[in-house]
């Protein structure tokens, strides 16, 4: 990973488990806007407000037109209105790394258009909110990190981990996974540690995929089932039968 | 400090971050700054011109600039070149639903140098549970961000000339 400030050119984004990078042009913006009550009484020096209900949106995936059998997003992004599993990585300066910032969740894709831009066919998927129908309720930070970058693994992670926050954190988390190729079923977990040596790392209550079948895309969220969350985090894999499984993790805090 | 006119090449943004430090991170656009009150509208027909009473004012603060993930860093001194924490780093985490301190806040206005004391500052340099601005809003493209503040009730952000604390 790296610090610093970046451009578009380095961000990723993986929708349902397929890379779409190559045929989308631009994100909006993305994060969180909270609607504000205005709570100004009449003695109050200065009107004062406080947050109600937030939003967290994934805006636009701005694209190309592209009908390649099976990964093309004319295949991949054509039904509106389906809840959608995101993870847009921000590399900084580089291809995105473990480490760096990401931006997942699951997203109610509100339409696939088709439109003419200075004469390329553009397409255009604006989604909207979190899903009401997303594997579980937002109540965390509107971005993570990346724990683990698109790629393939063939042996489980006895590496340290990552430092994201300089400190553990006790608002739970969730995991956003894209599992992109793979030969069989395995096991995609985060694991955390207060001490960044890999026999501390243990998994995270929750945070687990489960067995999945690698052999075709896979992709979702899942969160912890406990609030602590250490210090160090890194992706761990246990495999099924699988030997080999190409994936993407990101990691959000509450 | 100094007197006269300046640029805005001069002006600093300061926010507290979730552990109530304040770090200053990197802006480009900046809402216009300092109070505005609601009017209300009190012509009567038997007036020559309409006029107004001032109401309850309001100080958002909406700022823009470069998405950046580095390190916290200590904010720079009186009269010190700014040193610039990462603007993700400082407002991913308060812009968590789980956050909820009030923030301090603070644009200061360098006259043709680097803030000083005695230069102009708006916002809370010195927030309290109750006194401190509110993140409203936190969205970014990873190039850029944009982000918004609004007072927590019963604050009164003022102008002033001292550092936020």
């Amino acid at each position: 990973m790296a610090t610093g400030r970046t451009v578009n050119r380095w961000t990723r984004i993986y929708h349902d488990g397929y890379d779409i990078s190559g045929m989308s042009r631009s994100i909006g913006m993305a994060g969180m806007l909270y609607d504000m009550a205005d709570l100004t009484t009449l003695n109050d020096s200065v009107k004062g407000y406080l947050r109600r209900v937030g939003h967290v949106n994934a805006e636009t995936v701005n694209a190309v037109l592209d009908n390649t059998a099976v990964t093309g997003l004319h295949t991949v992004g054509l039904t509106a209105g389906a809840k959608r599993t995101l993870l847009i990585a921000a590399g900084i300066r580089a291809e995105p790394a473990a480490g760096d910032p990401c931006f997942g969740g699951q997203f109610t894709q509100g339409a696939y258009q088709l439109s003419d831009d200075g004469g390329a066919v553009a397409a255009t998927l604006p989604y909207g909110g979190w899903a009401t129908d997303a594997t579980f309720s937002h109540n965390y930070r509107p971005f993570g990190i990346l724990t683990h970058a698109k790629g393939a693994e063939t042996a489980v992670n006895t590496a340290i981990g990552l430092d994201d926050e300089g400190a553990a954190t006790a608002q739970g988390g969730y995991m956003t996974y894209q599992v992109l190729a793979g030969n069989g079923t395995a096991t995609l977990k985060i694991q955390d540690a207060a001490t960044n040596t890999d026999p501390s790392f243990a998994d995270i209550t929750g945070v687990t995929t489960g067995s999945i079948n690698c052999a075709v895309v896979q992709h979702g969220i899942v969160a912890a089932t406990v609030s602590a969350i250490r210090r160090y985090l890194r992706w761990q894999i246990v495999f099924g039968t699988a030997t080999t499984v190409t994936f993407a993790l990101g990691f959000t805090r509450g | 400090m100094a007197t006269g006119r300046t640029v805005s090449r001069w002006t600093r943004f300061a926010v507290d971050d979730s552990a109530g430090t304040p770090r200053e991170i990197p802006i480009n656009t900046l809402s216009p700054v300092g109070l505005v009150y609601d009017m209300t509208e009190h012509t009567n027909w038997q007036d020559a011109v309409k006029n107004y009473l001032a109401n309850h004012p309001d100080a958002v603060i909406e700022i823009g600039g470069s998405f950046d993930n580095s390190a916290a860093a200590a904010l720079a001194a009186s009269g010190a070149a700014p040193v610039l924490s990462g603007s993700h780093t400082v407002l991913n985490p308060i812009s968590a639903p789980t956050f909820t301190t009030p923030l301090g806040l603070w644009i200061a206005i360098g006259i043709r140098g680097y803030w000083a004391t005695g230069d102009p500052a708006f916002g809370v340099v010195a927030p309290s549970a109750t006194s401190g601005y509110v993140c409203e809003k936190y969205q970014t493209d990873f190039v850029t961000y944009v982000a918004s503040f609004k007072p927590h009730p019963g604050t009164t952000p003022a102008w002033g000339t001292a550092i936020i604390t």
